[in-house]
Parts: structure tokens; sequence; C-alpha cells
């Protein structure tokens, strides 16, 4: 009888060697996904102890939600992170993806090149940023290469202070920051492409713009779907790269209110955040966390369709 | 003129592929400077000297200490109201905490998975695994709730703890533990090995660089987690970091770009460092979530 016993035990000393990895991930992890949620359903008002704000917020239900729901800025933010997506996405894997070509056809400095194109993905974001703010400045690098080009549009303001160029601006900088890491992807996939379709696609006289169009990018679509999902998320918490270029400016007006250009709703929930409005930043949060899920939903049907 | 198409002809034979290669070099090359311009313009702009930070002069006219001087690293270094260097200790020190505290956590957990059978194993992994698909901004708002509540502001568990939890960490050491041939563990369990000394005699030679990667990966992470830093640490924190350190600087001299950009040497240069001797590592860690071979 006694030894069942600790036979049944024994079956649990697994855990033992799990037990810190998930003390951390329950308390900062998965309960704060529940956690997060009974703070959108309450507001810090002014009768709140600023000593203890989280365990004394009024709750407020469903308040939250439909304030977001009814504000401009909530609105513009969606379609700001949607614009910005739009804007990264498919130009960072187009341009990873003839990189990745051009890098496998064996041409002199290739090393160099690769470690160079892959380098800026892991320098600090903030810094990069704030190198980038310069280049755009108002009489900064850029601005006055395309003075010397006789084009002054952008001396005035600046490319991050006009609210037509300032998100795309921040997209091509974070373009460049990040097509090495696709670049690499994409590179070890087609080492897996047999050279015999190749050959033999060079008998058949195909074009090199051909031989990239319907060999290599039918056999990288795994990658391609690997790198929209990651960057769908990493659109959804983009943060840094706005606080240090445009702090979510230039305001323009949308819906009849003024709204950030570039408020990005990673940028906004952080807005909220240090207004002290931690209800509403957590109801925004739950958006973005609906979000996500639809996406990987899809990329799991995706996936799942094509297995079968 | 038919002399002369056909000498044209030929020499195009003779010449094309090198003239193709030629060119195709050639846009590899612009576009690897334009991703190398920001890490340039870093370097040139921190060499500047005091209020020339926004000149694009790069060849002065005269002397070289027209344009360049030192200064703005020595004057950032000795900088009291913003201590560079302290702030570079206190991003060295969260980073690479972190970085052996969620290796050795992960390494635990992947071992259990990878070795071990007991309920539920592959439900937990699963799950583990489907909280990639949460966005991280997510998890900010109550985690700044439970660090207030914990006391642990301006703290470097506040900075630390919250962020060791790597999952990816546990899905490239259960694949690298799973690699290693079975024939192993079941020798050195006859011979009465404890699961440490598996953990530290078999395991641990024979997937250093897998480790190597992992605690790289968390320190980079770590290095360059800004919105955390910002939000867990107060202006008058100890524990200012490097990156939350040139943000505070910023909203101060705002114009003062030389300076900003020597600091921004200082935070860039160890990872430089890193990437330079360690490439290898870092490059085949990221690629593994990517591609299933």
């Amino acid at each position: 009888m006694k030894s069942s016993l600790r036979d049944r035990l024994k079956k649990f000393t697994p855990f033992l060697w799990l037990s810190p990895f998930l003390l951390v991930f329950a308390v900062f992890l998965a309960y704060p996904m529940v956690y997060s949620f009974l703070i959108s359903l309450r507001k810090v008002t002014w009768q709140t102890d600023l000593n203890a704000v989280f365990s004394d917020m009024r709750w407020v239900g469903f308040a939250n939600y439909r304030e977001l729901l009814t504000r401009a800025d909530f609105w513009w933010s969606l379609i700001a992170t949607f614009l910005y997506m739009l804007l990264t996405i498919p130009t960072g894997i187009f341009l990873s993806l003839v990189l990745a070509t051009l890098l496998t056809e064996n041409l002199p400095g290739s090393r160099f090149f690769r470690s160079a194109i892959f380098l800026p993905n892991i320098l600090d974001m903030l810094v990069i940023g704030l190198v980038w703010k310069l280049i755009y400045s108002p009489d900064g690098l850029l601005d006055k290469v395309l003075m010397k080009a006789g084009i002054e549009y952008f001396h005035t303001k600046g490319f991050l202070g006009n609210p037509l160029t300032a998100l795309a601006a921040v997209a091509l900088a974070m373009v460049l920051k990040g097509c090495g890491f696709g670049m690499v992807l994409f590179m070890t996939a087609m080492k897996n492409i047999s050279p015999n379709i190749f050959e033999a696609a060079d008998l058949d006289g195909m074009t090199w713009w051909q031989k990239f169009r319907y060999i290599r990018v039918p056999l990288v679509k795994p990658v391609i779907l690997f790198l929209t999902i990651t960057g769908i998320l990493g659109c959804l918490n983009a943060f840094t790269e706005f606080f240090i270029m445009t702090e979510g400016n230039p305001v323009m007006l949308f819906a009849g209110e003024t709204v950030g250009a570039t408020r990005v709703s990673g940028y906004l929930l952080f807005t909220r955040f240090t207004e002290m409005n931690y209800g509403s930043a957590a109801a925004l949060s739950y958006f973005l966390l609906i979000f996500a899920l639809i996406v990987s939903y899809i990329n799991w049907r995706f996936l799942r369709d094509k297995s079968v | 003129m038919k002399e002369l198409k056909k000498s044209l002809k030929l020499w195009w034979e003779k010449y094309s592929i090198k003239l193709r290669r030629l060119l195709l070099w050639l846009v590899l090359a612009a576009l690897a400077m334009f991703a190398l311009l920001p890490l340039f313009w870093m370097f040139i702009t921190a060499f500047k000297k005091e209020g020339l930070g926004l000149q694009t002069e790069i060849i002065p006219k005269g002397s070289l200490s027209e344009l360049y001087t030192l200064s703005n690293f020595t004057a950032i270094l000795a900088d009291k109201d913003f201590p560079f260097f302290r702030f570079l200790l206190n991003s060295t020190i969260v980073a690479g905490s972190a970085a052996i505290v969620s290796s050795a956590i992960c390494f635990m957990s992947a071992y259990a998975f990878a070795r071990k059978n007991f309920p539920g194993k592959e439900f937990i992994y699963g799950l583990l695994m489907a909280s990639m698909m949460v966005p991280g901004m997510i998890f900010m708002v109550p985690q700044f709730a439970l660090i207030t509540q914990f006391g642990w502001m301006n703290s470097w568990q506040g900075l630390v703890i919250p962020h060791t939890a790597n999952v990816f960490g546990i899905f490239l050491l259960r694949q690298a533990i799973e690699r290693i041939p079975k024939s192993l563990f079941e020798a050195a369990e006859v011979d009465g090995a404890s699961d440490w000394q598996i953990m530290f005699l078999v395991i641990v030679p024979l997937s250093s660089p897998v480790l190597l990667t992992l605690f790289l990966l968390t320190f980079l992470g770590q290095w360059s987690n800004f919105l955390w830093q910002l939000i867990v640490n107060t202006p008058d924190s100890p524990w200012i970091t490097l990156p939350v350190g040139i943000s505070l600087f910023k909203g101060q001299y705002s114009i003062a770009w030389e300076k900003m950009m020597a600091a921004s040497v200082i935070s860039v240069l160890p990872v430089l460092l890193l990437f330079i001797f360690l490439q290898r590592y870092i490059i085949s860690g990221l690629t593994q979530g990517g591609v299933k071979e």
C-alpha cells in the first residue's frame, strides 16, 4: 500500500524540474491574462488611494470597452496599426527575399554583406530609432540630400513632422532594421531547394525573374507565412520606435477629432497607461488579444489545411 | 556597321554573365549600405564637435579637429545628472542576470519535457507554446500592477524576474536535448548517474552551443527591453538602464545630437562586440523558430 502511494507521487516528481519556470510563468504571464481582464472592468477615479492604486479602483463593468469604441483616437489607432502592418510586412518580406536570392548567387563579399545586413536586427530599437530621428529631421542627412536634388517639400517639417509621411518614414526605418532576419530565414529555406530544379529551369531558358517568381517564392511559402504572423504580432506590440521617433505625433484631424498620426494601438495603450487610465489600457490590450487570436486561428487553419 | 554589330554581339556573349553579376553585386552593396547607414551615422555624429550634430559634412575642409572631437564621450561619462557609466553597469547586470536565470530555469524545464514522463506533459507544453501568440503589450498593465503590489518598483527583481519565463527557450533546449542519442542517457543511467549529473556531464557539454545561443538571445532581448525598464524605473531610480537613460537625456537636451549619439555608441558597442565574435550562435537561434528542416 505504502509503495503504491510512493509510486503515484513519483509520477509527479518531474514537476520539481518544471516548478521554477512554471512559478514565474503562472505569476507573471498566466495570471496577468486574467488580472488584466479584471483591471479592464475597473477605473481609477479621483477617490482612488494613490498609494494603492490597483487595489482601490472602482468597478465600472464594460464602460472602458464602450468608451474606447466611441473614441476617434481608438479607431484611428487601429487604422494606423493596420497601415503600419501594410507598410512594413509586405515590403519587409519582399526585401528579405530579394536579399536572400542575391546572397545565394555566390557574389564576392557575400558573407560580409550577410552579417552587415543582419546586424541592425539585434541592435537596440531605441538607439536605432534615435539615429533615424536625426537622419529624418529638417536639415538632417536625408533632407540635405533631397535639397541638393531640388526637392524642398520636406524641408520645413522634416519627414516625421508631416502626417502624410511620418508613418511611412518609421516603417522604412524598421524595414531596414528588420529585413536581415527574414533574409537569413529565407537563406536557410533556400538551401533546402535542390539545385536540380534550377538546372532544369536553366535548360528551359527561364529568366532570373521567372526563377524567382515560380521556383523560389512557392518553395519558401512557410517562411513567408511565419514572417507575416511575427510581423503582425510585432506591429501590435510596436511602441519603442514611435516613442523615440514621433511620440505618436504629428496631430491630424480624423472623424472630427484631433488624433496623433502615428499613435498606433501599442502607443495609445502606453498613453492611457501614463494618464493612469489603467482600466482603459487593459481594455485596449484585450482588443489586441482578440485580434492576435483571430490571426493565429487563421494561421492554424492555413497550416492544417495544407498538411491534410 | 555589320562588323560592329558582330563584335558587339561577341563582346556581349563574353561579358554578359560578368556584367549581370556586377549589377547584382551593386544592388546588394547598395542595400547593405542602407542597412548600415544608421550605425555609420551614429558613429560619425558621436565624434562631431559641440553644436555640429546636424552637420552632414564627413570630410572637413581643413584639419580633422575642425569637425571631430572626443569630448562628447568624456563629457557623457563624467556627467553627474546622467551617469552613463552607471547606466551601462545597470544594463549589463540586468541583461546578464536575466540571461543566467532564464537559461537555468528553461534548461531544467526542457530537461523534464525531453527526458521525463508525467501526467499532462504534452498538454502543458502545448499551452506554453500557444502563449507565444499573445502580444506582449497585454502583460504591461497587469505586470506593472503586480510589481507595485510586490514593492518591486526601482528594483533588480522588478526589472529581471517577470521576463525570465521564456517559452522559446524551452522550445530551443527541448529540441537540443532530444537530438542527443538515447544510448548516452541509458549508459549514464546504468552507471547510476543522478539527474544533476546527467544534466551537467551529458547534456551541458553536448548542447553548449544551444545554451550559449539562448543566453545571448535573452541578453540581447533584455538589453533593449526599453518599455518595461521605462515603467519599472522612476527617474530617481538607482536601476536606470542605458535605453532609459538615453531617453531621459533626450527629454532634457533634445538638440544635443552629438552627445546623444555618443551615449548611443556606448549602448551599441557591447552588442556589436557580441555580434562580431558570436554571430553564428545568435543567427542560428533566431532562425530555429522559423524554419523547419
